[in-house]
């Protein structure tokens, strides 16, 4: 029995530091001194946080990355919000269907989506030299967590609340914006920022779907990579992995990280 | 209109815009690399006019198409496999443990899998390469240096990290709705330790089980990146190949025709394992 007990314990450490390891290595390399990605690190630099502000490539790529993301995650909250409303309270055949369909662009293989939005923005759309082939494609990819945050709000949310209002007189309307959508405003604000870090993080839809000449974050460092390993990269990474994790934190406050349904 | 069905009417407008979105960016981009898949190639356009089905004769006829997608079932079937294996201690734990740590436990799983992948392939580039830190530290052991990066190796590793907290949460899941009273009953009556997880724990995350499973195994199979920066173009999935006939070249039909075999290939996959979990499961019921 504690045998038993201590070998799990190795064992989950163990997985534990194969998870993480990876991206602790990402920051502690773009803090080293030296010219070339080696350890033990050299000395501590800020030598490639400056090299990435000073290149034109990187920031031009995570600001459009940023405005992407932004506009993804908006028109996804303000689509995916009233379908999980319809899903969980007005829906009462075909729900498994419904709820197929909206999680169907996380289901499906994003590569596959990629490129079907590749063949159909360029024969019967707009072509791809605009940016709005790339941000239909994050809208769509993003809906899902969305979806799936919003209707788990509103599934731990009694619909006996919003009843109880209307019985006191209220419109739908006014017993939506003064009862529902206060109680699941954490839920659709959790919603909003995991479509952010979603379409923040998304390489395969880009990667077909960008405009000519644009690149965000994810694809810049992805090109960068495939012939060029400086630390630039690794400053470029960092920003992006704290991002992400002021956004984590933010959810945990607000929502709760456990209650993040995937 | 009647008062009933014109309130069904408004109802369906809170779902119209996500229904128009999904219907217009996913289903009929789909139907469309379908009815791609039949088309003639051409080389001035990206296809031709007329319809044809020599692009999956094509495909099915060459072994090197063949050999691609057995590679890529292979890689993906291996880290299903490994992720499985690292996934059961770690779920175990989580779905169970009481330590005051256990939301930043959480965290810990939840976090690669809000890390880009690209950053993620990127540590194990600056970990596995030849003059990386895990060659380093067996360096001054005395052993190796071993070629980690630019092989099959490499590859898994880095699919087995991106895709582990993806089996590891509905895992977690199925463990934690498993009431413990059930195995401490099944362990007073008498049953050893494996007994009780063969006949209780077993049969009850199934389920969980199942949903990692195909997850993982989907994802690994149409995985492009972590092949393209681990393999460094010295090792080839359908995926990769995909991408780069349709980046590279007009040929349209037979990009999409590929990823027409690829689903195939990896939905009969899923399909065959779903009816092997559903026959083991009646077995144990």
């Amino acid at each position: 029995m504690r045998l038993a007990s201590i070998v799990l314990l190795i064992s989950v450490t163990a997985v534990y530091l194969f998870l993480l390891l990876p991206i602790v290595i990402v920051v502690l390399a773009s803090f080293n001194a030296a010219e070339y990605l080696s350890f033990p690190p050299t000395g501590l630099s800020f030598r490639w946080y400056a090299a990435f502000l000073s290149s034109p490539s990187f920031t031009g790529a995570f600001f459009l990355s940023i405005i992407v993301g932004l506009v993804a995650a908006a028109a996804a909250t303000l689509i995916g919000t009233p379908a999980a409303i319809f899903y969980v309270r007005f829906l009462d055949r075909r729900r498994e269907e419904f709820r197929l369909a909206m999680l169907a662009p996380m289901l499906l293989p994003e590569v596959l989506t990629a490129i079907a939005l590749l063949f159909f923005f360029n024969q019967v759309f707009i072509g791809t030299q605009t940016l709005l082939p790339l941000i239909l494609g994050h809208i769509v990819i993003t809906l899902p967590f969305v979806f799936l945050t919003v209707s788990s709000a509103l599934y731990n949310l009694p619909a006996a609340v919003e009843e109880a209002a209307r019985t006191l007189g209220a419109s739908a309307w006014k017993a939506f914006r003064r009862v529902t959508f206060p109680l699941i405003k954490s839920g659709i604000v959790t919603g909003a920022m995991l479509a952010f870090i979603m379409s923040f993080d998304n390489v395969n839809i880009s990667l077909l779907l960008k405009a000519i000449g644009t690149s965000t974050l994810p694809i810049q460092l992805f090109d960068y990579l495939r012939y060029d390993f400086d630390p630039t990269a690794a400053a470029a990474s960092t920003i992006s992995v704290g991002l992400t994790m002021l956004i984590v934190l933010a959810i945990d406050r607000i929502y709760g990280l456990r209650a993040v349904r995937f | 209109m009647t008062e009933a069905s014109e309130i069904r009417m408004r109802q369906w407008l809170f779902a119209a815009p996500a229904l128009l979105l999904v219907g217009l960016f996913v289903l009929i981009p789909y139907i469309n690399i379908g009815i791609m898949s039949f088309r003639t190639p051409s080389t001035t356009a990206p296809y031709g006019p007329g319809f044809t089905i020599a692009n999956y004769i094509h495909i099915l006829s060459d072994s090197l198409y063949l050999s691609l997608l057995a590679e890529t079932l292979l890689f993906a079937t291996t880290t299903t496999a490994v992720c499985l294996v690292l996934a059961f201690p770690v779920a175990f734990h989580l779905a169970r443990t009481t330590s005051r740590w256990r939301g930043l436990l959480y965290a810990g799983v939840l976090s690669p899998l809000l890390t880009g992948v690209v950053i993620r392939c990127f540590g194990w580039i600056v970990l596995l390469a030849n003059n990386g830190l895990v060659n380093q530290a067996l360096g001054t052991l005395g052993i190796g240096p071993f070629q980690l990066m630019y092989n099959a190796t490499g590859v898994t590793i880095a699919l087995v990290h991106v895709f582990l907290p993806l089996m590891i949460l509905p895992l977690m899941n199925a463990i934690q709705s498993i009431d413990p009273h059930l195995e401490e009953a099944a362990r007073t009556l008498g049953a050893s330790r494996t007994r009780v997880f063969q006949r209780i724990v077993l049969p009850l995350i199934l389920p969980g089980l199942q949903s990692g499973v195909i997850l993982v195994f989907v994802l690994a199979a149409s995985a492009y990146v972590i092949p393209m920066l681990l393999g460094g173009g010295r090792v080839q999935t359908l995926p990769t190949v995909m991408v780069q006939q349709l980046m590279g070249g007009l040929l349209w039909p037979f990009g999409a025709a590929l990823a027409l075999v690829l689903s195939f290939a990896v939905l009969a996959s899923v399909w065959a394992f779903a009816l092997l979990g559903r026959k083991r499961m009646r077995r144990l019921a």
